[in-house]
């Protein structure tokens, strides 16, 4: 008797355990996060700041690549949208209301995938990967030469937005580790939530047929461009929305911010964290977040090093962090 | 989508003088044949005969060079395998054609969603949704494959993924389907049993026609009611098996006569 | 009519030095399957270690006639960096194209800053190599000598790699392991030694082709990049996997980017970028190649 009891709970264990892969490992982490300030230092929060609005671009990446099987290496021409936008309704047209801002910036991208979306996402692999390589590089080519409209190098200055309407009038820091803080971590449980229900929707299930056969996917009725092509248009709103977030923690949208090599960190960080699973990609932006921080310190030659790594990645680790980790534990419940 | 009613004598599919070239080369020259609610048809030939050029014509796929394809009454020439399914018509392959990393479970839902249009709202539960996973189920019992509902199209047998392919053609629920060689890879002994549980799941199913690309001549004879014999992209005969069979130069055009040895 | 003369030979020089990339590119890619995400980085390795080379050659007081010679085989020693890359990137042959895109990728990051370490961020160039090879008259114009030294240069080693695949045994061998890898496997080829040779003569053509053009242009951190997005455009433009559209899809591409310096110096690598978009729109399978996937 006490023998099957052990073996009832067993799997119930294990039944819990796999549910709280996915959003409940994002929503774990999210709660973690807004823990942090009680024990954690400002520049600790500052840090994790990025981190968010990383994570909420990664999450549109990774609709796009572990779900649909598109590698874009072009997303962070989406993160360069967003943030222009915030310094142009901020600086330009002083229109400081964060939802504004946000839902301008979500518009814009949208807009600007479906746009090019509609060239790129005919092809795929190779092709579908040089091509955004070559729109963000475009991009970056506008944000740098125009410099009249978009400041050149130097940038654009993002101001302070109003966050629901009130203004804080203390300090930039206190304003970054408090309010904006939290009120991103709660807008990127919402995205997060979203994003799962989106994974989890038959529309979700059509994206994952075309990645694992397109072929076969149109023969049972997947329409395959406008698939494709929805997933694209989401993606971008989430880097556009994700771009915001890293141009109102430094204040400054950056041209660099389209270059190919900020693409090649999202990829890296997806990678890093796991591809095939929800919250890897998260992860993955906190790692390398932490990562690039402790590296930089040391080196300048981060890049080099980050290049290393997602080699060794590619080759030892290609499920990266969270997708290793989730293997093994399917594993050992196999054997249970 | 559900089959729509149809009076026996208005072929659900035709060809109409279809022909096709490939620059020079003539794949198929001239076909013309139909097939009707209530019929098992198998298409037979030499390899090279046209068979895939013609299932390829007739499935939409590709354009003829001349003449028409209809299905019901709609001239389908070029039109996609979407618009196929989303008309009636659905295909399994020769290859076995898988998700690989999707459960069996999952890969009829993917045919049931587009044939139900729940893939346009994002934002709706897969999980939850009780007509399309009611339906997965029907379709999975339907061809043996319930017990395996869970299981990732990968890690299952050859024989059980080409039922899982045609398990997908069946969800689209349609009114005609066609098979490109579905006993293929498998051994003699089960071939029999595939074809008992496909003609019965068919029926079931509500499926009106079947066709398929067959080369194995039993089989043919004991479940077709018509056989279309293709010879060099042109149409050698269209009759029943009894009278196909009785001809000795039918048989040897198609299959080679017999060697005693 | 001189100004047209001279961006029309602009662009045969470039076009000629784009061609050896490209080239190299579809060498690979028709071999192994494989598109080298970090081909500009060779490109790019090429440039720098040129310059290092001939700068090495001016202290040691080579005759500057010499400097070409010393170019390609600093392009040819430096490509030999593509044995050990390939060792790696034999890891994900088999497995699906995103892996190989990702390690290519992670190159192209390692190189950068390699690049940055050993030669600095700024851009390097090398005028006196240009001036030392003078000028010549050819159609009634002023050409520098050494354009159409490279340009004789980069259609002598066409040749030779031309001659080389439909002529030699070797060459046979790595037409049927392009063809079918399995088989040639099967009747002995040893193919991992193929691929390797394949994939470094495919580098060393990438980095002879930068080695050349460094004396006309700099050695800059953005040429990697740059020249990933040019060799696409040619590639786009010619089609994937066939040499005749590499040579076509260079010339069509050289011309562009002469064009635009000499009308529009800013939209330089802004018009490369639009034309593979306008290839894409309008003739998706390119020139020569099939469709596009």
């Amino acid at each position: 008797m006490s023998h099957s009891s052990i073996e009832i709970a067993r799997p119930a264990l294990l039944r819990r355990t796999m549910t709280l892969n996915g959003i409940g490992v994002l929503l774990a982490l999210i709660v973690v996060m807004a823990l942090l300030p009680f024990v954690a230092s400002p520049y600790v929060l500052l840090l994790m700041l990025p981190f968010v609005g990383y994570g909420i671009a990664l999450l549109g990446f990774n609709l796009l690549f572990g779900t649909t099987g598109l590698l874009s290496f072009g997303h962070a021409l989406f993160l360069g949208v967003g943030a222009y936008t915030a310094a142009v309704f901020t600086s330009k047209l002083s229109i400081l209301s964060f939802e504004v801002i946000l839902v301008a910036s979500a518009l814009l991208s949208g807009l600007i995938a479906l746009l090019i979306g509609t060239l790129c996402v005919r092809y795929t692999k190779i092709f579908f990967g040089m091509l955004t390589l070559a729109f963000g590089m475009l991009f970056h080519s506008f944000l740098y030469k125009f410099y009249a409209v978009t400041g050149g190098d130097q940038g654009m200055r993002v101001l302070r937005p109003l966050l629901l309407g009130m203004e804080w009038r203390g300090g930039k820091t206190a304003f970054l580790t408090g309010p904006f803080y939290y009120y991103t971590l709660v807008l990127f449980a919402g995205l997060g939530l979203a994003m799962w229900r989106i994974t989890q929707s038959p529309f979700g299930l059509h994206l994952r047929a075309i990645r694992e056969n397109a072929g076969k996917a149109a023969y049972v009725g997947v329409e395959i461009f406008r698939m494709r092509l929805s997933a694209f248009v989401i993606s971008a709103i989430y880097g556009g929305i994700g771009g915001v977030i890293l141009a109102v923690t430094t204040g400054l949208a950056d041209p660099e911010l389209a270059y190919w090599t900020h693409s090649g960190n999202l990829v890296f960080m997806a990678v890093l964290g796991g591809t095939g699973t929800f919250a890897g990609p998260a992860i993955g932006a906190l790692v390398f977040v932490v990562l690039q921080d402790f590296v930089m310190a040391i080196t300048q030659y981060w890049r080099f090093v980050m290049g290393g790594i997602l080699v060794l990645l590619v080759v030892f680790m290609p499920r990266g962090l969270a997708g290793t980790v989730e293997m093994l534990l399917s594993r050992r419940g196999r054997e249970a | 989508m559900q089959p729509q009613p149809v009076a026996a004598n208005v072929p659900l599919f035709e060809t109409i003088n279809v022909s096709r070239a490939f620059g020079d080369f003539r794949a198929l020259s001239d076909i013309s044949f139909s097939v009707h609610a209530g019929e098992f048809v198998s298409i037979v030939g030499p390899n090279g005969a046209g068979k895939t050029t013609l299932v390829n014509v007739v499935t939409g796929l590709l354009r003829p060079t001349s003449g028409e394809v209809r299905f019901l009454g709609r001239d389908i020439s070029g039109i996609g395998p979407v618009e196929l399914a989303r008309l009636g018509m659905s295909r399994a392959f020769q290859l076995v054609n898988i998700f690989p990393a999707l459960t069996v479970r999952e890969t009829l839902a993917v045919a049931i969603a587009s044939r139900l249009r729940r893939a346009s709202n994002p934002f709706r539960s897969l999980k939850r949704d009780g007509v399309l996973q009611a339906d997965a189920e029907r379709v999975a019992d339907v061809l043996g494959l319930r017990p395996k509902l869970d299981k990732i199209a990968s890690r299952l047998s050859q024989g059980e993924k080409k039922l899982l392919d045609i398990a997908s053609a069946f969800a689209l629920n349609p009114a005609v389907i066609l098979l490109d060689e579905p006993t293929s890879g498998v051994s003699t002994a089960d071939k029999h049993a595939i074809m008992e549980v496909l003609v019965e799941a068919a029926r079931s199913a509500g499926i009106r026609a079947i066709v398929q690309v067959e080369h194995d001549m039993d089989l043919v004879e004991r479940y077709s009611h018509r056989i279309v014999a293709l010879q060099g992209g042109s149409l050698l005969a269209d009759m029943a098996p009894r009278a196909f069979f009785a001809d000795p130069a039918m048989i040897a055009a198609v299959v080679g006569t017999r060697v005693r040895l | 009519m001189a100004e047209l003369l001279d961006v029309i030979l602009g662009g045969t020089f470039h076009a000629a030095v784009l061609f050896l990339v490209a080239a190299g590119l579809q060498l690979v890619f028709g071999v192994q399957k494989i598109v080298n995400l970090a081909c500009g980085s060779f490109y790019a390795l090429g440039a720098y270690f040129g310059i290092t080379a001939v700068g090495a050659a001016i202290k040691l007081g080579m005759p500057p006639a010499l400097f070409l010679p010393i170019l390609v085989v600093a392009g040819l020693l430096v490509g030999l960096v593509g044995l050990p890359i390939e060792r790696v990137l034999r890891t994900v042959y088999r497995r699906d194209e995103s892996y190989q895109l990702l390690i290519t990728f992670g190159f192209l990051l390692m190189f950068q800053d390699t690049f940055r370490y050993f030669w600095g961020a700024t851009p390097r160039t090398m005028d006196n190599v240009y001036l030392a090879y003078g000028t010549a008259h050819f159609l009634g114009i002023r050409v520098p000598t050494y354009n159409l030294l490279v340009i004789a240069a980069s259609l002598a080693i066409a040749a030779i790699l031309g001659l080389f695949l439909e002529r030699t045994r070797t060459g046979r061998i790595v037409r049927a392991t392009a063809e079918n890898r399995d088989m040639a496997e099967g009747l002995g080829v040893n193919a991992s030694r193929v691929f390797a040779l394949v994939f470094t003569v495919g580098c060393m053509l990438g980095t002879v082709g930068g080695a050349l053009v460094v004396p006309s242009s700099a050695a800059s951190l953005d040429m990697a990049v740059d020249l990933v997005v040019e060799s696409f455009a040619v590639v786009v433009i010619g089609g994937l996997g066939s040499m005749r559209g590499a040579l076509v899809g260079a010339l069509i591409v050289g011309m562009m980017r002469a064009s635009a310096i000499s009308l529009m110096p800013e939209m330089e690598m802004l018009s490369v970028y639009l034309v593979v978009v306008a290839v894409l729109i309008l003739r998706p399978a390119g020139l020569f190649g099939k469709a596009a996937v």
